[in-house]
């Protein structure tokens, strides 16, 4: 279990995280999203200790993380980073090696990775003579060849091709499924929401939001969309616990206050009122509209959501 | 090798092993050591020719002989006398060069035939030996045997009694010192700027934030600063062992134990000075993130030791026992460059050996707290130039 406990950082007057806490279980993949610039990058850097906290503490297993036990985090950094002149082979047993592992446990590891990842063929190949894409496949081997207990992989979709993905997608769901807990960050949010268990939105260094895809869906404001083609413009817009209405190609989409039966009752009957109604339906946001609204949300000091799953 | 020093021993032979096998080495070893070479062929072929005269002897002056072959030590000359049948067949030699004169005619007062202007040395020996053959001649004209004045005179001659007496090795030796200041201060330079030219390279392709989070900043520092002295010393037995030998062979170096000395203290000041300009070294590629910039923080730290080496050089070798290198080789940044040279040449006294070698050590400790400090506080700031004064703020924890 990896906890990042109330975590602050300020670099000179700039706050980059103010007070950043969530846990990742074992056998549980967490989504970190958020805009750039949120602090993802800055808390994985202070969990694999690249970076010192100011406040706060990141725990292992009920404690405090230290050299020793940082090891055991397979870490891919936002800057990818590998020695360019330095075989792709001599340069994983290295990183293992240096990881703590044994030196015939590095070589197995990192035959077994680099054939999983399609780059058996250029383990005698410096770096810098691969495409990028491939340079991209050794630095997911070199996060996983010390074969570690807990991931952090800042951004590792970036830059992978379609084939890639599926790679990484799969690895990422074997090391969950193995008990590992497994933390990534991602600007693709429909590839966080179908790979995460729990996703976790920052915002200005803090969590504001947190908790499965479904829980967040229910957290979120219930949407209803109705397509009531006779319907005059505005017929909503008076309607009592209704926020805020718009008009989308699906139809009108009403933002309720509260996601009452009453409140609903209210709606489909001055739907009707207006004529036939080809469809009324609750809508599900995807994890893209419940991020950009959590992100839109700009009370500074706006607390996890209430009714977010911690 | 187990717990915090495992990495350090890992990371010193990544960079051993990279640097071992890589073109620079090789060849840069081989280039000297070519040189070295051609240098010890050029001093054997000027060595092997010089100073054998070839003289020429005949009709009269041929009693010159003896006199000319005993006058040739005396003036350091190697000398062969060769008598010839006649002037024509001798003036002949010369003109062949095969002669480097031809004597002949009256033995007090002989006709040399040279080819153009008589080498100096030369000249003297046969001053000498008609010096002696006139002498000889007037000593029986008035019954006095030549040989009882030699006699007399071979006892004769003061004796001196010198404070110090001067050293039969003093340029061996000195040559040792400034061959041994000069490949430390190759050495450092050379491994000290690779030491900084990785940093950066680490910082530059990221991969630190790798290597980071898996060891220690001092761990890394350390690696990096014994495998690259490793890859420097290594040189530095292969280039001194090479040079050594050719000094062997060209005979103008005995072996005894002041050679000993003065390799053991080369090798000790080695390991010493490379510390701590390898730490200097590292500190400053820190604070830079493009291999472009490296050479801006590099230069106050290069041309500092540069003017010090070029100074201490002249000094060495105009006044070996002034007071000028006796000071610039007790201060930490200089000493390991110009003690070993003074040991070698015998004269550093044991009280400034020691004194010098605390103070660096000292020196040293502080360069690896401070620099050990600007190197974790920078070694992972990316971007702009890192100031001096923000990596020596607060250490990371």
């Amino acid at each position: 279990m990896l906890e990042i406990d109330g975590i602050s950082k300020r670099f000179g007057s700039t706050v980059a995280l103010d007070g950043m806490t969530f846990t990742v279980r074992p056998g549980e993949l967490y989504g970190f999203v958020g805009a750039n610039g949120a602090g993802k990058t800055t808390t994985m850097r202070i969990a694999l200790g690249v970076l010192a906290a100011d406040a706060g503490e990141v725990r292992l297993d009920d404690r405090p993380l230290d050299a020793s036990s940082r090891r055991r985090i397979g870490y891919m950094p936002e800057e990818r980073g590998l020695y360019p002149r330095m075989a792709v082979g001599t340069q994983l047993r290295y990183l293992a090696e240096l990881r703590g592992r044994s030196a015939a446990e590095a070589r197995a590891a990192t035959e077994r990775w680099t054939e999983r990842l399609g780059i058996a063929d250029r383990r005698a190949d410096e770096v810098q003579r691969l495409s990028l894409g491939n340079q991209q496949r050794v630095q997911l081997a070199a996060a996983l060849v010390a074969d570690p207990d807990v991931l952090v992989l800042d951004e590792p979709f970036s830059g992978l091709d379609p084939m890639a993905v599926d790679v990484m997608s799969e690895v990422l769901r074997e090391r969950r499924d193995a008990g590992a807990p497994v933390v990534f960050s991602s600007h693709q949010l429909e590839l966080v929401e179908r790979l995460c268990d729990r996703v976790g939105i920052v915002r200005a260094g803090r969590l504001v939001a947190e908790g499965t895809v479904a829980e967040l869906r229910e957290a979120s404001a219930t949407e209803v969309v109705v397509d009531a083609p006779r319907a005059a413009t505005g017929w909503a817009d008076v309607l009592p616990g209704v926020a805020a209405v718009r008009t989308t190609a699906e139809g009108t989409v009403l933002t309720l206050a509260d996601a009452s039966d009453a409140t609903l009752g209210t709606v489909l009957d001055a739907a009707r009122r207006t004529g036939p109604v080809h469809e009324f339906r609750r809508r599900r946001p995807t994890l893209a509209e419940i991020y950009r609204d959590a992100v839109a949300d700009h009370h500074p000091d706006a607390r996890p959501r209430p009714g977010a799953a911690a | 090798m187990t717990g915090r020093l495992r990495p350090v021993a890992l990371i010193a032979r990544r960079e051993f092993a990279a640097r071992v096998r890589g073109r620079a080495f090789v060849f840069g070893t081989l280039a000297v050591l070519v040189l070295l070479g051609a240098y010890a062929a050029v001093l054997a072929t000027i060595t092997a020719g010089e100073d054998t005269a070839r003289v020429g002897v005949t009709g009269p002056a041929t009693v010159l002989a003896g006199p000319l072959q005993r006058a040739a030590p005396t003036e350091g000359v190697t000398l062969t006398v060769i008598p010839q049948p006649d002037v024509a067949a001798g003036e002949a030699a010369v003109r062949a060069g095969d002669l480097d004169a031809l004597v002949g005619g009256e033995p007090a007062r002989p006709r040399v035939f040279v080819e153009s202007e008589p080498p100096a040395d030369l000249e003297r020996v046969l001053d000498d030996a008609t010096t002696v053959v006139a002498r000889d001649a007037f000593l029986t004209g008035r019954g006095v045997a030549p040989g009882a004045l030699d006699a007399a005179l071979a006892e004769s001659g003061p004796v001196f009694v010198a404070v110090e007496p001067p050293d039969p090795q003093a340029g061996p030796r000195l040559g040792l010192g400034l061959a041994g200041a000069f490949l430390l201060f190759f050495s450092i330079q050379s491994y000290g700027a690779m030491v900084a030219q990785g940093v950066v390279e680490e910082k530059a392709s990221r991969v630190v934030e790798i290597v980071l989070s898996s060891v220690r900043p001092w761990q890394l520092l350390l690696g990096k600063v014994l495998g690259l002295g490793a890859v420097g010393l290594l040189q530095l037995v292969i280039l001194g062992g090479a040079g050594l030998a050719v000094a062997g062979v060209a005979g103008v170096l005995v072996v005894g134990p002041g050679l000993v000395t003065t390799l053991v203290s080369v090798v000790v000041w080695y390991l010493l000075g490379f510390a701590l300009y390898a730490t200097v070294f590292a500190a400053a590629g820190s604070l830079v993130s493009r291999q472009e910039d490296t050479q801006s923080v590099l230069s106050p730290v290069t041309i500092t030791v540069l003017l010090g080496f070029v100074v201490g050089f002249n000094l060495l070798t105009s006044d070996p026992r002034g007071t000028g290198i006796t000071v610039l080789s007790l201060l930490p940044p200089f000493s390991p460059l110009f003690m070993p040279a003074r040991v070698a040449l015998g004269v550093a006294p044991v009280g400034q050996v020691v004194l010098a070698f605390a103070l660096t050590i000292a020196f040293t400790g502080v360069v690896l707290a401070l620099g050990g400090r600007i190197y974790a506080n920078s070694v992972l700031r990316t971007g702009a130039r890192v100031s001096l004064r923000e990596a020596l703020g607060r250490a990371r924890s």
